[in-house]
């Protein structure tokens, strides 16, 4: 292996390592909670990160599959009792054909149509829950507590298992997020981004690969939202169809870079810290100082570093490509 | 003759009440170079776009390979063996000139490891080698084109349809872009059809030439036929144009 790969390569496994040791040493729940929140939106940010980093497309509402998951696995637990595993899987199902019948229409016509639609099924989907007796209406759900155990995907003395879940599950979404980069899909995400009407010249069908793109998309998130019920063991409306969970997947794969592998993951670092930190501090005084300081770091990563974090370290590392290019005829 | 590959039959295209291909009709033969020339505004690239599905003509067939493929989708054009470039350069902007290549060189080998050794075969052959790992944002517009061309050249195409791949090339590049298309049709055996305004490539370039005009077709022929012919030097080239050419003995 070249040297230029073995440090790197090197620093992945020690970040790895201190992540797996992490929980063993502090084991105090706040900072485990801390880092459950960061494995889970930099997750969701990843999920985001195919439709809307890798294919351009901007999805508003990732929200919806959020819920669609944790109801899913939920409800399933409630009423025929299958393992919140089982419920993940079906979860997934469920959000793929809602984004199915989502997409397929938005994709067919240009213009920001899909932004649009995606905010507004968030909101649709929400208000139904809402008024839906069955899944609990506004009160929500309390899910049904079992005894400890993987299979239950329930745990009551220690925060520690579901540490290792989330982060479980994260590597899982990295490591899907780099094939999707190397492969035909990858590829294809990206001429779609950058010229629709070039990439169906070279034989690509958009609106077919928008669907996979997005469905990808939906089905991750909605395996945060599975996760999410297990862990918080209680779900309402309000508190998983959000859009605020739509926007903060935005930003945090946004402020970390946009069709990075990386990006999501800093951003998530990096927001959920931000947010937590002003909380812990300020948090107390009454007056939402926490929220308003969060917003206005937000705003000033955005401004000072608008291609995102990624962006920004590579710009350190490497001298931007601007070099002279020198036109040679055809090879003889 | 053998069984033409590209049909265009009667084929008409309206925008409001211009219209910009009026029942034209003409054959491609396989191996062939066909150079389809006319004055800004003939309707070349409205029939180039009707072809590949990026407009729908309102009268008139496209047959290819003998398969009607009128009002296909641009895709489906393209994974039948038709590829194209565009007139005002598209590259795919933030990727490199290698994955650009690599979007084209896909189609046929969904491995993105055999899709690499294509990708690579293909910038050889269109002199981009050393540009490979450069983002095609800041490479000079001769060598956009250039990607471009060799972006549609890795779909595997049997017709290649090039929307003014010399324009705004300097003398020099532009022969290195002529040599190019020589390549491609002894190398790759793909047959093309060419949009141009530079005279000086297309006649020496072009088996046979078709003249479009108001998005009518008013001549095909050899390129010596078609440079003599008075109602296309009235219509485009111009007398001058025709009296250099023909003291010159180009053809």
């Amino acid at each position: 292996m070249v040297r230029g790969k073995l440090l790197p390569a090197a620093a992945l496994g020690l970040l790895l390592l201190g992540l797996i040791v992490f929980p063993l040493v502090v084991t105090l729940p706040y900072p485990q909670h801390v880092m459950i929140l960061i494995f889970l939106y930099a997750m969701m940010g990843l999920a985001w990160n195919i439709i809307g980093g890798y294919a351009g497309q901007v999805s508003l509402g990732d929200a919806t599959y959020f819920g669609i998951g944790a109801y899913t696995t939920v409800i399933l637990l409630r009423d025929l009792g299958l393992s919140p595993w089982v419920g993940m899987a079906v979860g997934a199902v469920n959000a793929v054909i809602v984004s199915v019948i989502l997409g397929y229409p938005c994709f067919r016509v240009r213009g920001h149509y899909f932004a649009i639609a995606t905010i507004a099924l968030n909101e649709i989907v929400a208000t139904i829950f809402t008024n839906w007796e069955y899944v609990g209406g506004a009160v929500g759900i309390y899910v049904p507590i079992l005894p400890e155990s993987f299979v239950n995907l329930q745990f009551h003395r220690s925060k520690t298992p579901y540490y290792y879940i989330a982060l479980g599950m994260l590597i899982g979404v990295v490591l899907l997020n780099v094939w999707v980069g190397r492969s035909r899909l990858g590829y294809y995400f990206r001429a779609i981004r950058a010229d629709q009407d070039a990439a169906r010249s070279l034989g690509i069908d958009i609106t077919r690969y928008k669907l996979i793109a997005y469905a990808m998309t939906a089905a991750l998130t909605s395996l945060g939202g599975s996760f999410y019920s297990m862990y918080v063991l209680y779900i309402d409306p309000t508190s998983v169809f959000a859009f605020s969970i739509s926007l903060l997947v935005v930003l945090v794969a946004v402020l970390g870079g946009v069709g990075t592998v990386a990006g999501p993951v800093i951003g998530s670092i990096i927001l959920i810290s931000l947010s937590e930190g002003t909380r812990v501090l300020l948090g107390g005084t009454g007056r939402a100082l926490d929220v308003a300081i969060y917003g206005l770091l937000v705003m000033a990563i955005s401004v000072l570093q608008p291609y995102g974090i990624v962006a920004w370290i590579r710009g350190l590392r490497r001298p931007p490509k601007t070099r002279e290019v020198k036109v040679a005829g055809p090879a003889a | 003759m053998p069984d033409p590959l590209l049909e265009v039959e009667r084929l008409s295209k309206r925008f409001g009440g211009l219209l910009a291909n009026q029942e034209v009709t003409f054959s491609v033969y396989p191996g062939e170079i066909v150079g389809l020339i006319g004055p800004n505004g003939a309707g070349k690239t409205t029939l180039f776009n009707c072809i590949t599905g990026f407009y729908r003509p309102e009268g008139g067939r496209v047959r290819f390979e003998g398969v009607d493929i009128t009002g296909w989708p641009p895709d489906r054009v393209c994974r039948a063996g038709i590829a194209r470039t565009f007139q005002v350069v598209r590259v795919f902007r933030g990727l490199t000139a290698f994955e650009n290549v690599m979007v084209g060189a896909l189609l046929r080998n969904p491995n993105p490891a055999r899709a690499a050794g294509v990708t690579r075969h293909i910038l050889g052959l269109a002199g981009l080698s050393a540009y490979a790992d450069e983002l095609v944002d800041g490479l000079p517009i001769a060598l956009k084109k250039r990607v471009e061309l060799a972006r549609s050249l890795a779909t595997g195409p049997k017709l290649l349809l090039l929307d003014e791949v010399m324009a705004g090339l300097n003398p020099k590049e532009r022969q290195e872009a002529v040599e190019l298309v020589r390549r491609i049709r002894a190398e790759l055996g793909i047959t093309v059809v060419m949009v141009e305004h530079v005279m000086e490539v297309v006649m020496p370039l072009s088996d046979r030439v078709i003249v479009l005009d108001f998005g009518v077709k008013i001549a095909e022929g050899r390129p010596e036929e078609v440079i003599n012919n008075p109602e296309v030097i009235k219509a485009y080239l111009g007398e001058r144009y025709a009296a250099r050419f023909g003291r010159l003995g180009g053809v």
